[in-house]
């Protein structure tokens, strides 16, 4: 895996340098952490990865969360699935990132397929999870209630319990998005694309200055990303604001 | 509209072998009458009543509604035939009041006109302002959610209703309300109540027939309140019943349905002599002559240097005390004779005028007739002696 790794980091790095020490020598040279000049000539570059950035996250967590999202529905109804199912996506959840990456590689290369795979296998179990409390939460009497009334059990899925547990289902996505979008600058490393290019490209261990720029715009995505699922959520749940109101 | 609901030996038993949560029931509420099952906890009465909407299946027997075994019957559609009223309410948290209401006319297909003219019309029946449906659930209080709950039951105007303690989390002051209004609906609307009470006191106030159970699901008792009163059938039914039982017939009864004595009347400016020899009489049992106006509206007691004067005064010495009414409960009717420290009250008619006098001696003789006593005299509370 090392080897493979610098081999990766070597490839897209070498004309990295040969561009900085061309166009950009008098600012890096100095010694600085950051370098608005290079800053301010080089920031067109970044567009194309962010844009990339952005695919990864977006495919992996909608990916993420439909498979999420059926296996939940599945062990809502299997009680004697969600053990298994739970302890499967936790297990997904702990093989570490970059080994996850190459260990994919030989099936489907070195790709953006590679890295939506792996990300969207990331979100697996916080999506589950938390859809799982979801519907946990929604209180007994009103399903009872529900029942009570003639919906059936379709109704009471779709326009009882899934609804009320839309806050944490809600919730879930939040924390998948924004761990992906840090995951996502991994993904260079199966030659994804994304912002990840732009960090860990060779040489940049002593030019701090792309590695901010990078790193930077990947926690604005993040914070886009969760300010806009709170918004949706309170736009779905006018009923949590009315109580607070 | 109203349909009777029949147990045939309905049996449901947990497991293969366990033992019966309801043992061979078998009892009718005729259509339009409200019957309660009550028992202690355990005794299988919300197991009984969810038999009849099939929220629990039967394992043995049967359930008619209206004639029609409810096994027939596919089990959602049949629910939505059966209004379902619960303790914890169970409001949809995410749907607005006026949604709630209409959640039955939804699920059969409404107009949303015709629905939203129901939800209007179920949310002032209950007494509840129309404008209270633009809400959220938890805006509204307990009572108010409960309110609601009912008026969702009834939104498709169900022949049948279930009730599970719908009152049994509500604080006794608004509970004793929402029972009065329950009460006043259902002569309004007449359906067949099933209705799943602990509280004997509740279930003596809402029944028209009272069905006691006990562990293992049997009914011990089927009988209305007052047979239930006064002919416990078993030891159990006595127990849970209660030792304050023959107090308990006072809040069955109004003043009307008792023997009242008559009042010696004397009027103003009526010769004094004239109202003693009316007291002398030996059929007089009230020592006093009661004060009326032209109206036989009743005004004072006589005293006794009253009927020294000449003359029966303007003013009676003593002030006319508790006044109670043909129409009230009796409970509330003994209630003011004991707040007002008085040994007699004259009882008067829709139009205030005399209709003869309540005394704590009538009362008395009353707990003691052998139906309200049979064997436990020392356990019946006499707040007279």
């Amino acid at each position: 895996m090392t080897s493979a790794m610098l081999a990766a980091v070597g490839e897209v790095g070498e004309g990295f340098i040969q561009e900085r020490t061309s166009d950009t020598l008098p600012c890096q040279a100095t010694d600085k952490l950051f370098c608005f000049d290079w800053a301010r000539e080089n920031i067109g570059r970044y567009e194309e990865p962010t844009i990339q950035h952005l695919e990864l996250v977006v495919i992996s967590v909608l990916l993420g969360f439909a498979v999420a999202f059926a296996l939940a529905l599945l062990a809502h109804r299997r009680t004697w699935l969600r053990p298994p199912l739970l302890a499967g996506t936790g297990i997904l959840y702990t093989i570490p990132s970059v080994a996850f990456f190459f260990l994919l590689e030989p099936f489907t290369g070195r790709s953006s397929e590679t890295a939506i795979i792996a990300l969207s296998v990331y979100t697996l179990q916080i999506i589950y999870r938390n859809t799982m409390v979801g519907l946990a939460n929604v209180p007994a009497s009103v399903k009872d209630a529900a029942r009570g009334i003639g919906q059936t059990d379709r109704q009471i899925l779709w326009k009882v319990e899934l609804p009320l547990a839309t806050p944490e289902i809600i919730a879930g996505l939040r924390i998948a998005t924004v761990s992906t979008v840090a995951l996502a600058t991994l993904a260079t490393f199966v030659n994804g694309g994304g912002l990840g290019e732009q960090i860990f490209r060779g040489g940049n261990i002593d030019f701090t200055t792309s590695i901010i720029i990078a790193g930077g715009i990947a926690i604005l995505i993040a914070l886009v990303f969760d300010v806009l699922l709170l918004g949706l959520q309170r736009l779905v749940t006018p009923w949590r604001r009315a109580v607070a109101a | 509209m109203a349909e009777s609901v029949r147990y045939e030996g309905a049996t449901k038993r947990y497991g293969k072998s366990g033992p019966p949560a309801v043992d061979e029931l078998t009892l009718e509420v005729p259509a339009g009458e409200i019957c309660v099952l009550v028992g202690p906890s355990g005794c299988g009465k919300t197991t009984a009543m969810r038999l009849v909407n099939r929220t629990v299946e039967l394992t043995a027997g049967d359930v008619l509604i209206g004639g029609r075994s409810v096994r027939e019957r596919e089990p959602a559609r049949l629910r939505r035939e059966i209004g379902y009223v619960i303790q914890q309410v169970g409001l949809f948290p995410h749907r607005t009041i006026a949604e709630n209401v209409a959640a039955v006319p939804q699920l059969l297909g409404w107009e949303k006109e015709r629905a939203r003219e129901r939800t209007a019309e179920l949310l002032e029946l209950v007494g509840l302002d129309p404008e209270l449906g633009e809400r959220y659930p938890a805006q509204l209080s307990g009572g108010q959610q409960q309110r609601v709950g009912v008026a969702r039951a009834l939104a498709a105007d169900p022949p049948v209703m279930l009730m599970d303690e719908p009152f049994g989390a509500i604080d006794p002051i608004n509970r004793e309300r929402l029972q009065n209004e329950f009460l006043r609906l259902q002569a309004e609307i007449g359906k067949t109540v099933l209705f799943v009470t602990h509280d004997i006191d509740e279930a003596i106030k809402i029944g028209d027939r009272i069905a006691v159970m006990r562990e293992g699901g049997r009914v011990e008792q089927y009988a209305t309140p007052a047979e239930l009163l006064m002919a416990p059938a078993t030891e159990f039914v006595e127990d849970f019943v209660g030792a304050d039982r023959a107090l308990k017939r006072l809040a069955l009864m109004r003043v009307s349905d008792i023997d009242l004595w008559e009042a010696p009347l004397a009027h103003v400016g009526q010769a004094t002599a004239e109202v003693r020899a009316k007291l002398a009489a030996p059929e007089v049992e009230v020592p006093y002559p009661l004060l009326v106006d032209g109206e036989r509206r009743p005004l004072g007691w006589l005293s006794d240097r009253d009927l020294g004067e000449e003359l029966v005064p303007g003013e009676p010495d003593a002030p006319l005390g508790p006044v109670v009414e043909l129409d009230d409960v009796m409970r509330d009717a003994l209630a003011d004779l004991l707040q007002g420290e008085s040994q007699y009250a004259a009882v008067v008619d829709g139009g205030g005028r005399i209709a003869g006098v309540l005394s704590i001696e009538i009362i008395s003789e009353f707990l003691s007739s052998p139906g309200a006593k049979t064997d436990e005299q020392s356990a019946v509370e006499r707040p007279h002696d």
